[in-house]
Order: structure tokens, then sequence, then C-alpha cells
């Protein structure tokens, strides 16, 4: 007997998935076979009535990644995967300009691929790629579900640097799907697939400093046209791409530093973990008292911290009406034993042993933001991602064993 | 199952107690890794990227080319449609650009080998 789960907008409750006679997608699919129902109570009071039912039960694992262009995707996914162990690499022998990254856990899809106008099409219509009608939301869904249910799919690919759309490429279902772009949480039928959604929200400041560092070394490039660039990308971002935010489990919000005054040259960041509280399967990161608001500043007597030293908060709050806990860093780490002390007050980080969020960022000293919060918090979702994974896959383990045993 | 990070000497202690705590392993010093902080290792890998590898030229061309471009459509109209699309391309192409970079960064052997096993001999550091 499978089991799948399905929510309650009225849209969904028939879970019935049909063979369309003819897929220009290009996806092979089975057959539907079984409905079965049964009603959970979702802990904390919130009554969400999950129809168990259809076909192929879901084997995959998904996780949505929104945030703007040059804000620090890719390293999130360096990070990720190496969290599950391996490194992420394109596909072999494929297309060299594709944008998918397969490890032995995880495959990463970059959901640039699923631009319905190439780049000459969105010059004539006039819109940018941040708009929905340059996307295929349609075949987005349709290729995420299949996935997600241990379908393999012929996925198209986008060519960043022709700006044409490639002949498609196969993609086996993974344990563990990650999609990554700009609208992971835009269409209502993609985000219910979702097993996690993370945005991250870099404010203007920094995203300015960092767009900055890293364009000026290009030829063409000055200071004004990455200002106009991002301006008049701004409209487009503000209507499409940040109202996602309200629909994520996790955000990573990161801001100019409170510590120096008048500092705008982005190197100090003020990081904010703002966690989704009420999730199944996912416990938020919290500071000494669970709940409680928190203001720690570690340097001191145990520790000694160089300028401009490391504030930490933690605390209960509402973003857009969802309840939160919010963890904050400000300044960054100079040396090893700064983050060792840290790690070690923190609770719920989910880690299989004592110091491996520390093991995880030294590994990767490398990669921008290591020093600071961003890579601190990048890391500790990832591993709060692995943790869901692996209640997921118990739960499901458990379901299987008590449908054998029926 | 504690194991050792990466790039750090551990020797854990047994410690035993009556809660179920995890043994917190004693960190030699000189083993560190610190990458940031340390002086003895190349140094020009952990520079800002920006001057470290150039773009492939074709790329490049296009980036100059968009950004160009994106300036004349927006001279005639700044608020139109298609000023925001060429700004958008000038993003895009930045982007690429940047990836491109990474890629063609020099992949140096022994730095590959010793990110998958930092406890031979020929990765080990050593800080004073």
């Amino acid at each position: 007997m499978a089991t799948c789960a399905v929510y309650t907008t009225p849209s969904l409750h028939s879970c019935s998935i049909t063979i369309p006679a003819k897929t220009s997608s290009g996806f092979h699919r089975r057959q539907v076979i079984v409905f079965t129902s049964k009603r959970i109570t979702e802990r904390g009071g919130r009554r969400t009535s999950e129809v168990s039912c259809s076909a192929e039960e879901a084997k995959t694992v998904v996780i949505g990644l929104a945030a703007d262009s040059g804000c620090g995707k890719s390293t999130f996914m360096r990070r990720l995967t190496s969290v599950f162990g391996g490194a992420a690499e394109p596909p072999k022998g494929g297309n060299p300009d594709s944008n998918t990254l397969i490890s032995d856990t995880t495959t990463v899809i970059c959901l640039d691929d699923y631009h319905s106008l190439d780049r000459t099409g969105r010059k004539e219509k006039g819109v940018t790629a941040l708009d929905p009608r340059a996307n295929n939301f349609d075949l987005m869904f349709e290729q995420v579900k299949a996935l997600k249910h241990g379908v393999a799919v012929d996925k198209p690919i986008y060519n960043h640097v022709t700006g044409l759309l490639d002949p498609p490429e196969l993609i086996r279902p993974p344990k563990i799907l990650v999609i990554e772009g700009l609208h992971p949480m835009f269409d209502p039928r993609v985000r219910q697939l979702l097993d996690f959604s993370i945005y991250l929200d870099i404010s203007n400041e920094v995203k300015f400093a960092w767009k900055i560092q890293r364009d000026m070394a290009e030829r063409g490039h000055s200071l004004e046209s990455i200002k106009a660039s991002i301006e008049a990308r701004k409209p487009d971002f503000d209507a499409y791409i940040d109202p996602q935010k309200q629909h994520a489990d996790a955000v990573i919000e990161v801001l100019p530093t409170q510590l120096i005054p008048g500092d705008n040259e982005g190197k100090v960041l003020r990081v904010r973990l703002i966690m989704k509280e009420g999730l199944q399967h996912f416990s938020p990161v919290y500071l000494f008292d669970e709940g409680s608001t928190i203001s720690w500043i570690p340097c001191g007597r145990k520790l000694t911290c160089s300028y401009p030293g490391i504030n930490f908060a933690y605390g209960p709050d509402t973003y857009y009406s969802n309840e939160v806990s919010v963890l904050e860093m400000d300044g960054q780490f100079d040396r090893l034993d700064e983050l060792i002390y840290v790690e070690s007050h923190l609770s719920n980080l989910s880690t299989k042993f004592y110091g491996e969020v520390t093991q995880q960022l030294l590994k990767h000293s490398d990669f921008p933001g290591s020093n600071n919060g961003t890579g601190l918090f990048q890391t500790i979702v990832g591993l709060k991602i692995r943790d869901l994974y692996e209640q997921i896959v118990a739960e499901r383990a458990a379901a299987v064993a008590e449908a054998a045993k029926v | 199952m504690a194991t050792a990070p990466a790039g750090v000497s551990t020797s854990a202690r047994g410690v035993v107690s009556s809660k179920a705590e995890l043994p917190k392993p004693q960190l030699s010093k000189r083993m560190l890794r610190l990458p940031w902080a340390s002086r003895r290792r190349a140094s020009t890998r952990r520079l800002v990227l920006v001057a470290s590898s150039p773009t492939p030229p074709n790329i490049s061309e296009k980036v100059v080319e968009s950004i160009k471009k994106a300036e004349e459509t927006c001279a005639e109209d700044a608020a139109s449609g298609e000023c925001a699309a060429a700004w958008d391309e000038v993003e895009e192409l930045s982007a690429a650009a940047s990836h491109a970079r990474d890629k063609l960064k020099a992949k140096d052997p022994l730095e590959e080998y010793c990110k998958d096993n930092p406890e031979t001999d020929e990765c080990r550091t050593y800080e004073d």
C-alpha cells in the first residue's frame, strides 16, 4: 500500500494523476493505482487534514531555495551538498553549460531551465527573467512532481552563456532534490511539493556591495552600470520574488552591520536566521533557553575577540503573520576557538558530533562568508535539512513496515 | 559516533559522566588550518576573487556589448520593459562571467588531494 500526502486546498483534494496522451515535456510516467485516506492532526493544535492517497509514494525529499541572482545560492548549494557528503558536479558527458549539479545523494536543479522565453524572446516582449511570464510553471510543477514520485524526467536546459534553450537532459530521481532559482515558491502547486523552503534575503546595501565585488573587475562595468542594473530589476524583484519570503520555512536575512557605525563596505555583516515555528520535521536552533529573548556577547573573559567582535541575539517574533524564532549574529569570526565557543552554546543544531558546524566551516574556509553569519547559518540550515531528510525517511520506512504488517 | 574534524587533530578524552554528553575533543593548535589567519600558505588563493582569474574572452565580450546596448536602450526610455530586460541581460551575463571565472580558477592538484585527505603527510600544516 502506497501513501502520499495531500493538503487541504480545494483544488488538491483529488489525488489522481492522469497520463496525458502525448507529453511534449517528454517524461516517463507510471500508472496511478490506489486511494486511501486517514486524518492526522498537526501538533500545536493546528489541524490540517492530510489525506493520504495515490499511486507512488513520495520518494524524494524536495528542498526549495530562492534568492536573487548573485546572492550566494551557489555557495549555499556547495555547503549543503558537502553536509550530505561528496561534491556536486555537473552531469558527466552532458551539455557543458548545464546548470544541474549531481552528487551521490543530492541533485540540484536550477529553475532558470524552466524559462519559457529565451533571451531574445524576453527582449522582444520587454520582460525580465524575474517576470512570471517568462517561466513555464506548468512544466516546472509536472517535472518536480514526477521527480518527487520517483520518475525520471527530461528537463530542458537554459544556457546562460548563449541565452538559448538547449535540448533536454535526463534527470534521474535522487534522494534529495534541491530546486534553486528565482521562483521556487511562486507557484502554489510547486510550493506544496516542497518539504522545506529557504529564502536568502539580502538587503539592498549588501547586495550592492556584493555585486561591486563580483563585477568591478569586469571590463565594461562601472559603478553606474552596476547601480543601474540593480535599479532596473528592482520593480520586478519587489513584485514577484520578494513576496516569496513569507512562504519560506527559513529566511536568511543579510543586513549591514550595526557594530561599525557608517560602514558601507559590506565586509562585516549582520545575519538573521528566521525559522518558522510549528513545522513537523524542523525544530529551530536556539540560544540558552528556547522561547526566551537573549542578547549575548561571547567576547569577554573566557573568549578574546578582535574588533569589531561578535554579537548574538535570539528571540521569538512574528514574521508576515507567522510565528518564528530569530537567531541573529553580527560580526565575524577571527579564530577557530571563537567558532567552537559559539557552537558549544547553541542548541538544537542537529549535529552528529561536537564541532561538526566548525568542521564544515573549516572545510570550506575559502567560500565567501565562512567567517561570518552567512556561512554559519547556511551550514546550520544544511544540517537541519539533513536532519529533516532522515526524519522523513524514517517515517516513510515506518509507514511501509506498518503497511506490511497489516 | 565522533569522528575527528578534518584538519584538526584531536585527542578524544574519554569523559565519563552521568549525562550522555558528547566527548569534547582537545584541540591541538599545531594542526589547525586557519586559512584566514594563516600566513604560511600562499595567500593569493584566499584573496578576493576579483583579481585572481580572468573571464574567458567570449563571455567578457558579451558583457561589454550588453552593457552598451542596455545604456542605449535606457537612454531612449528609462521606464520601459525593454530597458529592464536589457539590464536583466547584463545581470545574467555578469553572473555567467563570474561562474566561468570560478571554474577557471587554477585547480591545484595538491589542494584537491588535501581536501579529501588532510591527515596525510603532504597535507599537514603548522601554525606557530
